[in-house]
């Protein structure tokens, strides 16, 4: 059997065609000015790609190109590369196609979470703390003002928090900070470092202290899971991820995607604050259902203030998950 | 002067044939952590280049995946080492980006090298002869005197680099020239400056003539700030859109029409209207497709940029083929020599 066949000698560009057939272990190759024989042994044949050429490499440098495919493959049986079966098969090619989907899926369920947990404790306490002066330093000039609560009810209420039983010491947050703000209405919220921040419209909302502590308690619950840091590792690596993905000039519209996905990882977080908090309440005698009473209060305030804002229907969003789950299952407790 | 005949570039690639070489790539690398990427990237480099072709011959990868192995084995120590450093031992961390930045001209030198070396044509290969000293001229000093200048020496640094690689490359026994000074690359920029004046001014009457129509809610007195903002933020996201396509398209027709191999010239004539059209559709097909789209997209810009490539060549084809000749020293010593180390991720 002889096959046509595109011959290059390695010194020179010229394409000599050629004809090759095999002589016992030995490959003959033949063309007008050039005949060589070659033993198969000293000869590397390149596995096939795609709908490539396929190619042999001679140890001189020489190279030869062979269009048909087929023909090859009866020529040089079994020189089929395992990688290049799986490539040239769609039903291997989805198989490998279906691995990865499943990998990359339980990678984010899972493997993220996990990850940016485990890196979580090894972030240096120091490093956090300076972190969270920095995020405090940066919405001072922007959203916050200094709290308009007098000193002594700052005191009092820091003192009250100083007091409570916890049920994981990790939970006492570093410190509490007592802010002002007209944008973001009554809030708490708890930064990666473990500073709690609470806002005086949530102050003032609150029907009595309880429901301050109660809030307060669901804050240090993310604390205590270090939250806030692990959501900042998580968004950031899928954020990167994304940006190194799609490559090029997209890094603006790699973030979009990225802040969608990671609004679900917040309502697990979410969760297990108020397991916290809920633990907390009781073991300091306070009725966990304080806590949904000030959940309702906020999401109506909030609602108020969407409304007025924006309208509604940003909830897919939200990174709080539907009050009225959080708010049944703390009233059964 | 001799007469110049065009030869296009073309590419023959197809997305559906490459997905399934890329999600098999894919597949692979995760199974075994990360040690066949360096494989998968020798199947990628060669499915590329041996689907371009030029006068009926294709180009070839010869990598050798262990090289590139070892190459990203050592750049991911050197990452590795500086993030974990960089929380626990500022000190140290410093001391590692250090070692990183003096290093990387001469890794540079090395994977360029190792690049041009592994790929071939018509069965001779590329060459880069580029030495240490100068690379560190290009790519140490001058990025960072163009930092220094706040990117106003930036056309210049770009301008070193391209010509200290095209001028020390070769192809067999022929060597590569590039001739375009630093103005033409000043000018790409200051184009792109002017497309943003332009822009601002525009949107500028635009915002001014809709807001005093009343096609926009504006309090008395502030017309003028509100314009300004808005065309300000317009400005800025056209900027953001188009001056990437815009600076590549305009870079890679500077650069191939400013560059010779012997007497042959390069003709590269990609639009900038194209080529943004081509990224954002690839971008959004990408996204909506949960990534899988990524093969396709990269074939359909390998075709882009390929097929709007040409060689202009001096005389008649068989001239042109008869006068590559390996060269001299391609063969010997400096394939002996020859580094296996490429660093390029």
């Amino acid at each position: 059997m002889r096959l046509a066949a595109v011959y290059y000698d390695g010194r020179n560009a010229k394409a000599h065609p050629v004809t090759l057939c095999l002589e016992g272990d030995k490959l003959l190759l033949q063309g007008k000015e050039i005949v060589r024989r070659d033993a198969i042994s000293a000869l590397e044949i390149q596995p096939p790609l795609g709908s490539t050429p396929r190619v042999v490499l001679f140890a001189d440098g020489a190279r030869c190109e062979v269009a048909d495919n087929r023909g090859f493959a009866e020529l040089f049986p079994g020189a089929d590369s395992r990688v290049a079966v799986l490539e040239n098969s769609w039903r291997w090619s989805g198989l490998a196609l279906l691995l990865v989907l499943a990998l990359a899926g339980a990678g984010y369920l899972w493997g993220l979470p996990y990850a940016a947990q485990r890196l979580a404790q090894r972030i240096p306490a120091e490093l956090a703390a300076s972190l969270d002066r920095e995020v405090l330093a940066d919405l001072d000039g922007k959203v916050f003002q200094t709290s308009r609560l007098s000193p002594d009810r700052r005191r009092g209420l820091e003192a009250r928090v100083a007091e409570l039983v916890l049920p994981d010491p990790a939970g006492r947050p570093g410190a509490i900070e007592f802010r002002f703000s007209a944008e973001l209405g009554p809030n708490a919220f708890a930064l990666p470092g473990g500073t709690v921040v609470v806002l005086d419209a949530l102050v003032e909302l609150a029907e009595d202290d309880q429901e301050i502590v109660a809030v307060l308690l669901h804050e240090m619950g993310h604390v205590a899971g270090r939250h806030a840091l692990r959501q900042m590792l998580q968004a950031s690596a899928v954020g990167l991820a994304m940006a190194w993905y799609i490559g090029d000039f997209s890094n603006m519209l790699a973030a979009a995607p990225a802040l969608m996905l990671e609004a679900r990882y917040s309502r697990d977080f979410e969760r297990d604050a108020d397991r916290f908090a809920a633990e907390a309440l009781q073991a300091n005698a306070i009725p966990p259902g304080r806590l949904a009473d000030m959940l309702l209060k906020l999401e109506t305030a909030r609602q108020r203030g969407l409304d007025a804002k924006l309208g509604a229907g940003s909830d897919y969003l939200s990174s709080h998950p539907t009050s009225e789950e959080r708010i049944q299952r703390l009233r059964s407790q | 002067m001799a007469q110049h005949q065009a030869q296009p570039l073309h590419f023959s690639g197809s997305g559906s044939e490459y997905f399934r070489l890329w999600i098999v790539n894919v597949c692979l690398s995760i199974a075994t952590l990360g040690i066949y990427s360096a494989w998968a990237k020798v199947r990628r480099n060669q499915y590329f280049y041996r689907h371009t072709r030029l006068a009926g011959a294709g180009f070839d990868y010869h990598g050798d995946p262990k090289a590139i192995l070892k190459g990203r084995l050592v750049a991911f120590a050197l990452f590795a080492a500086y993030t974990a450093a960089s929380s626990f031992a500022p000190t140290a961390a410093a001391f590692i980006l250090i070692l990183i930045v003096t290093l990387a001209p001469w890794l540079l030198v090395r994977s360029l090298r190792f690049r041009l070396h592994n790929t071939s044509y018509r069965g001779l290969r590329f060459a880069f002869r580029g030495r240490i000293g100068p690379a560190y001229l290009v790519f140490l000093l001058w990025p960072l005197l163009a930092g220094l200048s706040l990117g106003l020496l930036w056309p210049f640094a770009q301008q070193r680099m391209a010509a200290y690689t095209r001028n020390n490359s070769a192809y067999g026994g022929a060597e590569f020239r590039f001739s375009a000074g630093a103005g033409a690359y000043y000018g790409i920029y200051l184009m792109t400056l002017m497309l943003g004046v332009v822009l601002f001014a525009g949107l500028m009457v635009l915002t001014s003539v809709l807001g005093s129509n009343g096609w926009f809610a504006v309090e008395e007195g502030q017309l003028t700030a509100m314009s300004l903002l808005l065309a300000a933020l317009g400005t800025y996201l056209g900027l953001l859109l188009f001056a990437y396509p815009y600076v590549t398209a305009r870079l890679q027709n500077l650069v191939w029409g400013s560059t010779t191999l012997g007497g042959h010239r390069f003709v590269a004539n990609l639009s900038a209207y194209q080529l943004l059209g081509l990224m954002l559709s690839n971008v959004v097909l990408v996204v909506l497709t949960l990534g899988l789209y990524k093969p396709f997209a990269d074939i359909r810009l390998a075709r882009y940029r390929i097929e709007h490539l040409q060689v202009l060549v001096e005389g008649s084809m068989d001239d042109f083929v008869a006068g590559l000749q390996a060269g001299a020293s391609a063969a010997g010593d400096e394939m002996a020599e020859m580094f296996d180390f490429d660093i390029a991720l």
